[in-house]
C-alpha cells in the first residue's frame, strides 16, 4: 500500500482530530486501506467506455473530465448585471454536479455494511470509524469540487480579484459540507423509515430518481435562461429562501456588491448557518444511522401474494406457446425486481418519457403560432424510441448471471421461445407504458387525427426492438451475462441502431405528404414486423433438419 | 472454577418488533470450548453480535473480562478474535494487505503483523498467494485468511461462527487441532455451528439455544445422560422437539412423486 498525498496533507491537521477524541492513527489506517481499494475500483463516469480494468486510481484520471465540465460554468461569470445571478447559477451547476457524483460514486461508501462487521468488531471506537467514513468521502468531494471549479476559479482570479476568489472558496467549502450532510440525511431518513429488502428498493428508486432529476434539471436550467430577468439589480422574493444555490450567491451581493437589503443579508446568513446546522444534525444522528445500517443485512419482511397477477394476464394475451409464456413471466419479474437492471435502464426510460416534450416545446417555440394541433410536431414522439437499443441490450445482463445455468439444463422444445418471451416482456412492461403515457398526452394536444400515426410509431418501435435484439443480443440467453461485460460490447451498433428511430421518423414525415401515405407506411411496417419476427425467431429445432436436407 | 471470561445476565433483545433473545444467562470460564448450537433463527449470531458491540439496544448485562461492555469502552475487543459467519472480507485487497490492516487495527506494528501473517499463511501452504488479491481466492482459502486474521493478535477469547465453512477434510483436521491446543493454553472459544458431529467432538461444553433462551447446558456426556440419546444430532432433535424427520421426509418424497397431479 502506498502513501497517499491526501493523507500526508491530512497529517498536518491531526491535532484537530485528536482534540475531538478520534484515534488518528487508526483512522489513517482505515483511510489508507480505503484509498487503496478505491484504486482498484472503476467509478461511474468511466464505466461507459473502459474495456479493461486499468491500474491506478481511475477516479483521479476522471478528474480531467471534471475540469472540462467546469469550463461550461465560465460564461456564467459574465452573465447579466449582478453578482446574485452569476454566482447563484454558478453554485447551482456546481452543486448539481457534485450531488450527482456523490450519489453515483459514494452511496456505496456511506452504506457500506462490510465496515460494520470487519472494522466494527475490532478495538476501534465508533467515533473514529465514522470520522474515517466522513473524511473518505470528504477527500473525494474536495478533489471533484477542486477539479470542477479550477477553470472558473482561474478566470475569477484574473477578472474579479483575490478577495472575490477567496470568498468563492469559502462558500464552496460550505456548500460541500451542505451537500455531504444533505445526502447523508436523506439516507438516514430512508433507513429510519424502511427496512430490509424494501429499504434496498427505496434506495434504488432514490438513485434512479436523482439521476433522472439531474438530467431533467439541466434541461430546465437551460430553458430558464429564456425566462431569466436580466435586470440590473436583484430583487428579493420569498421563494428564494427555498433554493440553496441562491444562498451561496447572496454573500457576494452583500459583501462585494455593497447591497445590504434585509433579504440578501438573510440569504447570506443561511449560506453560513444551514451547512453548519446540517453537519451537526448529521453528527448527532450518526449513531442511529449506524444502528439502522444493520437493517440492510436483515432479510426481513414476508411478501404477500398479489391479488391480481397482471403479468400472467399479459402472458396469456401475447404469448402463443407455454414455454414462451413462462419466459415472459420470468423476464417481466427480472425487469421489475433486479435493482442493477433498473438502475441501468429506468433512467433511460425516464428520458424517453421526458425528451419528446422538450423537443415538442422547442418546435412550438419555433412555430410561434397558435395552430399547434395542425402541425407535424407530434413526430417528436419518435425520440422516445432512441432508448430502445440501449435498453434491449441490457436484457443480456444480470447481477445474478450465474443463475443462467438453469437454461442449459432444462429440456426446451424451442430454444428461441426464451428470446421471444423476453422481447415481448420488454415491449409490454417497459416500452408500452411509456408509449401509452406519451400517446395520451399527444392525443390531447393534437386531437384524434394522429391515431394512425401513433399506430405507425408503435409498429416502428416494435420493429426497432426486434432488430436491435437480433443484432445486439443474438442468441445469448437473456440475463445470462455479468454487467461488467456490458461496457465493452457493441457501443457502435448501439448508436447506429438508435439512428433507426430517426430514419423511421424521416420516412414517416415524407409519407405524410402523400395521399393515404400513412396507411401505406403502416402496411409496410406490419409486413416488416411479421417477416422479421418469423425469420429471426424461427423455431430452430424444427428448421435445422430442413437446412440440412 | 477458574477465571470467568464472559457472563451474560438476563440478555434480552427485540429486533424489528420480534423478541430474538429472551433472557439468556450464561457464564463462561477460561479454557472452555463452548459449542453454541440451536436451530436457524434461535439467536446464536445475534448473541455473538451483541458481545462484539455490533448491536447495542439490548436489555440485561454483558460482561466480558469482568467489564460491562455497555460502558462504551471498546478496548475489551483487543483480546477478542472473530470469524464471522458470512465470510465478509475486503476482497479488493491482497491477503498481505488485508492481514496487515487487521493486525494494525488490533494494535500490532505493521511489519510485525505482516511477518506473522506470512508465517501463518505458510503453515497453511498459502505463502505463494500472500500477495494475491482475495477476490481470486477459493472459499476455503478465504476462510483460512479469516481464521488467521482472527488469531494474529493472540486473543484470549475467540468467537467462531461456522469457521469450517468451505474447508476440505484435511484443513478441518488442522483447525480442530489448533482449537484444542489453543484451549489447552487457556484460550476461551465460543463456537457456533450447525454441524453436530464437529461440535460434539471439539467442545467441552455445549449450550443449546431455542427461541432465544438456553434450553440445555452441559458437557456432551451430561447431555447424553439426560436425554438417553446416542449422538448430539439425536439430542438436538429431541431437545428441539423435532421427532418427525421421517414423516417430513416421507411427505416430501410423496409430493415429489405425486407432483404431476398438481397444477
Amino acid at each position: 500500500m502506498n502513501d497517499f498525498n491526501s493523507l500526508k496533507c491530512l497529517d498536518r491537521f491531526q491535532f484537530l482530530f485528536k482534540r475531538v477524541g478520534i484515534d488518528y492513527d487508526a483512522m489513517r489506517n482505515i483511510l489508507q486501506l480505503k484509498l487503496t481499494m478505491d484504486q482498484r475500483r472503476v467509478p461511474a463516469i468511466f464505466s461507459m467506455n473502459s474495456s479493461k480494468k486499468k491500474q491506478g486510481n481511475q477516479f483521479l484520471k476522471s478528474l480531467w473530465y471534471y475540469v472540462l465540465y467546469g469550463l461550461i460554468t465560465v460564461p456564467f461569470l459574465f452573465l447579466g448585471g449582478h453578482y446574485m445571478l452569476q454566482m447563484s447559477l454558478l453554485f447551482g451547476i456546481t452543486m448539481f454536479f457534485l450531488m450527482t457524483s456523490m450519489i453515483s460514486d459514494f452511496t456505496s461508501v456511506l452504506l457500506d455494511v462490510r465496515d460494520k462487521n470487519i472494522i466494527g468488531t475490532k478495538p476501534v471506537n465508533k467515533k473514529t470509524i465514522n470520522a474515517a467514513k466522513m473524511v473518505h468521502v470528504g477527500i473525494y468531494m474536495a478533489l471533484s469540487a477542486g477539479a470542477f471549479i479550477a477553470a472558473p476559479l482561474i478566470v475569477m482570479i484574473l477578472t474579479k480579484g483575490i478577495v472575490f476568489s477567496l470568498l468563492f472558496l469559502g462558500m464552496l467549502i460550505l456548500s460541500l459540507i451542505f451537500i455531504i450532510a444533505l445526502t447523508a440525511l436523506i439516507y438516514i431518513g430512508t433507513l429510519h423509515v424502511f427496512s430490509g429488502e424494501k429499504l434496498k428498493d427505496i434506495i434504488n428508486y432514490v438513485q434512479i430518481l436523482l439521476s433522472v432529476g439531474i438530467i431533467v434539471g439541466y434541461q430546465l436550467l437551460a430553458r430558464s435562461f429564456e425566462m431569466i430577468d436580466f435586470a440590473v439589480s436583484y430583487t428579493f422574493s420569498w421563494w428564494h429562501v427555498m433554493i440553496p444555490p441562491i444562498w451561496f450567491g447572496a454573500p457576494f451581493e452583500w459583501l462585494l456588491g455593497q447591497h445590504n437589503a434585509g433579504g440578501i443579508v438573510f440569504l447570506a446568513l443561511l449560506a453560513l448557518v444551514v451547512p453548519i446546522i446540517s453537519i451537526i444534525i448529521y453528527a448527532r444522528l450518526m449513531p442511529s444511522f449506524e444502528r439502522n445500517l444493520e437493517k440492510l443485512l436483515n432479510e426481513s419482511g414476508t411478501s404477500k401474494r398479489p391479488l391480481f397477477d397482471v403479468d400472467h394476464l399479459w402472458s396469456r394475451l401475447v404469448c402463443f406457446s407455454h414455454e414462451e409464456r413462462v419466459f415472459f413471466q420470468f423476464a417481466a419479474a427480472m425487469m421489475k425486481k433486479e435493482r442493477e437492471f433498473k438502475l441501468k435502464v429506468y433512467p433511460t426510460l425516464g428520458m424517453a418519457l421526458f425528451f419528446p416534450f422538450v423537443f415538442l416545446f422547442n418546435s412550438l417555440n419555433d412555430l410561434q403560432s397558435g395552430d399547434i394541433g395542425d402541425g407535424k410536431a407530434y413526430l417528436t414522439i419518435y425520440i422516445s424510441s432512441i432508448m430502445i437499443p440501449a435498453a434491449v441490450h441490457m436484457l443480456n445482463y444480470s447481477e445474478n448471471y450465474n443463475g443462467s445455468w438453469i437454461f442449459r439444463t432444462i429440456p426446451l422444445a424451442d430454444s428461441t421461445s426464451m428470446h421471444r418471451g423476453a422481447i415481448k416482456a420488454f415491449i409490454v412492461k417497459l416500452y408500452l407504458p411509456i408509449f401509452a403515457v406519451l400517446s395520451v398526452v399527444f392525443l390531447f394536444i393534437f386531437s384524434s387525427r394522429i391515431i394512425p400515426d401513433l399506430i405507425a410509431v408503435f409498429l416502428a418501435g416494435y420493429l426497432e426492438t426486434v432488430v436491435s435484439y437480433k443484432i445486439l443480443n443474438g442468441l445469448t440467453f437473456p440475463f445470462s451475462q455479468s454487467f461488467e461485460l456490458a461496457h465493452d460490447t457493441n457501443t457502435g451498433f448501439n448508436i447506429l441502431l438508435s439512428l433507426m428511430a430517426a430514419v423511421f421518423a424521416i420516412v414517416h414525415y415524407s409519407m405524410l405528404s402523400v395521399n393515404y401515405g400513412i396507411y401505406i407506411y403502416i402496411g409496410a411496417l406490419m409486413i416488416g414486423s411479421v417477416v422479421s419476427w418469423l425469420t429471426i425467431f424461427r423455431n430452430h429445432n424444427q428448421t435445422q433438419p430442413n437446412q440440412a436436407s | 472454577m477458574t477465571e470467568k471470561i464472559l457472563s451474560l445476565h438476563d440478555l434480552t433483545i427485540d429486533l424489528g418488533g420480534k423478541r430474538v433473545l429472551n433472557g439468556i444467562n450464561l457464564d463462561v470460564y477460561k479454557g472452555q470450548i463452548i459449542g453454541y448450537i440451536g436451530p436457524n433463527g434461535a439467536g446464536k449470531s445475534t448473541t455473538v453480535k451483541i458481545m462484539l458491540g455490533l448491536i447495542e439496544d439490548y436489555q440485561g448485562e454483558v460482561e466480558i473480562f469482568g467489564q460491562d461492555i455497555a460502558a462504551g469502552d471498546h478496548t475489551y475487543k483487543r483480546r477478542i478474535g472473530y470469524v464471522p459467519e458470512n465470510a465478509e472480507i475486503y476482497d479488493n485487497l491482497t491477503a498481505s494487505e488485508y492481514l496487515a490492516f487487521i493486525g494494525q487495527l488490533y494494535g500490532l506494528d505493521k511489519d510485525a503483523a505482516e511477518t506473522k501473517a506470512w508465517q501463518l499463511m505458510r503453515e497453511f501452504d498459502m505463502d505463494h498467494v500472500f500477495r494475491t488479491r482475495l477476490s481470486a481466492f477459493s472459499k476455503g482459502m478465504r476462510q483460512k485468511v479469516l481464521i488467521i486474521s482472527s488469531l494474529l493478535h493472540d486473543p484470549d477469547l475467540l468467537f467462531l461462527d461456522e469457521p469450517l465453512n468451505g474447508l476440505d477434510a484435511n484443513s478441518v483436521m488442522i483447525i480442530k487441532d489448533i482449537l484444542a491446543q489453543l484451549a489447552a493454553q487457556g484460550k476461551t472459544i465460543f463456537y457456533s455451528s450447525h454441524i453436530m458431529d464437529v461440535v460434539e467432538k471439539i467442545s467441552n461444553r455445549i449450550v443449546l439455544l431455542i427461541d432465544g433462551a438456553v434450553a440445555a447446558d452441559g458437557s456432551f456426556a451430561e447431555l447424553k445422560e439426560q436425554s438417553k440419546e446416542g449422538t448430539l444430532e439425536d439430542i438436538f432433535n429431541q431437545l428441539t422437539g423435532f421427532d418427525e424427520h421421517e414423516d417430513v421426509a416421507g411427505n416430501f418424497v410423496s409430493i415429489v412423486s405425486g407432483g404431476a397431479h398438481h397444477e
